[in-house]
């Protein structure tokens, strides 16, 4: 796909905009793209990036990316006009309310992109959202008003310096009754909210992150365990999305 | 000029000398959403144990300089699974199969290759002889010439099909070993494995894999697996099938110059979904613009 714009969001996360063919009709929230890293001579594996954002009628795709290592900070050096080859949509992603009521999304860190997209149509749908996100500080926030767009967002910084401090399980009141929760961000974040909401009879989705080989569900590199711990599930192919009843978070 | 790819691997009949390696592929049904199988010159498909296995803690893969680290320890549904499942649908997918085999024991070796064989599914066995032996405190099967050689005389009393014994390359002398395969009634040979490797994190500073360790492939190894074909069939007369580290048509021929009859396509795939198909694309045009006819003219050409 082309290059069409990659900007710094924080001091080490980036959005890029790409535009060209790609199976945009085919996208649901929370899948991923698999972008190989230069021509894959020095980087065998490509690198899992959620999709944050996919317009259909514009023809364009935006993956936001924390830089991290070596693959990464490739991906920030492109330019417009360049072009990178991107595998996917992959996975499954978030499945769309099973009922009616006000959701709940969650997002934490580098977390927060795929549930731009899926706030972007349910959105659509007229479907009420409370939206909280979480990051380490100010300087970490990014999307804060793409979102405000969308819904009632809360802000929690680890150390306070914007919105609410501490973490997002300790912004979420008991007042609401969400009828769904969908979440993406650190293992512990998940396993916290996991824990706030025992007992409801809310239903949780949440989004897995893990260092990936092929992508495609064939190797069996990127697996979590299912609730009783009796088999394996794919993050890449089964997930990234899972009902958080469905694994053993 | 038209080429012709067609190998036999003694009794095993291929059109084209390209499959995609075990467990690098899983049993084949996420690469068909890509390309039609039966392209392949045959599906090696994911180790499999007599019982389910899970595998180790993630992370279990890691990139390394032009080369990736698994730990994956063998996840696989298990053999029943395997039989109903995945044997069934991949058979209907007009590719030969070759069903790769692994165990803690000898007995386990032995009843999961009875059973392949008695299914009628595949077409040859893979012994994975890179498992630790329970039974000899997990010294893996494949270092030691005497227990390997045992291994492959029970195996062999069992199995009805062309039995291949994938050999792994972290020994002293890899000759010795495919002697002792060749001796316990092995077809053929399959070589390389892969290198046991380690990626420390700086930040952490620990491993990064949770194994500690895990195997190395991709185009690092390459040289190293060229070698040990080389040196291979410089000893054994059995057909080889050789990998590690192909990613090209070019690759696919280096392999056969030193001696293989064969090839093996792993991490590749994983760079690249269309790499199989690719690679036999491109061994025939360089065949054509060598004007090669045969693949056996030019197998062992640098022996």
């Amino acid at each position: 796909m082309l290059v069409q714009g990659n900007r710094r969001l924080t001091s080490d996360i980036w959005v890029l905009d790409l535009v060209g063919e790609f199976p945009y009709d085919k996208v649901t929230p929370g899948q991923f793209v698999h972008v190989l890293i230069g021509d894959g001579t020095a980087h065998p594996l490509r690198r899992p990036i959620s999709i944050a954002s996919c317009d259909p009628v514009g023809k364009t795709l935006s993956l936001v990316y924390r830089v991290v290592g070596d693959g990464t900070k490739w991906m920030r050096e492109r330019r417009p006009g360049e072009t990178i080859d991107v595998l996917g949509p992959l996975g499954h992603g978030f499945p769309a309310p099973q009922r009616p009521g006000p959701v709940l999304i969650v997002g934490g860190g580098v977390g927060v992109p795929p549930l731009y997209q899926l706030a972007k149509v349910l959105h659509a749908q007229n479907v009420e959202l409370d939206i909280v996100l979480g990051f380490k500080d100010h300087g970490d926030v990014f999307w804060a008003d793409e979102f405000g767009k969308l819904g009632h967002v809360t802000i929690c910084t680890e150390d306070g310096s914007v919105g609410r401090p501490g973490f997002v399980t300790e912004a979420l009141g008991d007042d609401r009754d969400w009828a769904t929760l969908y979440s993406c961000g650190p293992r512990s974040m998940l396993k916290a909210l996991k824990t706030h909401f025992q007992g409801t009879d809310i239903q949780g989705y949440v989004s897995l992150e893990e260092r990936m080989a092929c992508g495609i569900g064939a190797c069996w590199g990127c697996t979590c365990e299912n609730a009783d711990q009796s088999e394996a599930r794919r993050i890449c192919k089964d997930g990234p999305v899972f009902s958080w009843e469905e694994i053993q978070l | 000029m038209s080429v012709d790819l067609r190998v036999n691997l003694g009794s095993l009949s291929l059109k084209n000398p390209v499959m995609p390696a075990s467990g690098c592929f899983g049993f084949g049904r996420e690469y068909s959403e890509y390309y039609s199988l039966s392209a392949l010159g045959a599906v090696v498909v994911k180790a499999t144990t007599l019982h389910p296995r899970l595998g180790n803690p993630t992370p279990r893969v890691s990139e390394v300089t032009s080369g990736m680290l698994n730990a994956i320890g063998l996840a696989n549904p298990g053999l029943e699974n395997v039989l109903s499942e995945e044997l069934p649908w991949l058979a209907r997918q007009d590719v030969p199969i070759i069903v790769n085999v692994a165990g803690d024991t000898m007995d386990d070796y032995c009843q999961v290759v009875d059973r392949i064989c008695q299914s009628g599914l595949a077409h040859a066995i893979e012994l994975n002889v890179s498992c630790p032996n329970v039974q000899l405190g997990g010294l893996a099967f494949g270092v030691e010439a005497a227990v390997l050689r045992n291994l492959v005389e029970a195996v062999r009393t069992v199995c009805t099909l062309p039995l291949f014994v994938k050999l792994s390359p972290n020994v002293t002398r890899i000759q010795d070993l495919a002697i002792a395969a060749a001796s316990g009634g092995a077809d053929g040979l399959s070589l390389i494995n892969t290198l046991i490797g380690m990626k420390i994190d700086l930040n952490t500073r620990r491993p990064v894999l949770a194994n500690r360790t895990g195997g190395l492939s991709g185009r690092a190894i390459k040289p190293v697996a060229v070698r040990m074909v080389h040196d291979v069939a410089k000893e054994v007369r059995l057909p080889i099938i050789g990998m590690g580290g192909i990613y090209t048509g070019h690759d696919a021929a280096e392999f056969v110059m030193a001696g293989a009859w064969a090839v093996e396509v792993g991490t590749a795939n994983f760079t690249d979904p269309y790499a199989c198909p690719r690679i036999i694309e491109e061994l025939r045009s360089f065949m054509e613009a060598e004007g090669i006819k045969n693949i056996e003219e030019i197998r062992g050409s640098a022996l």
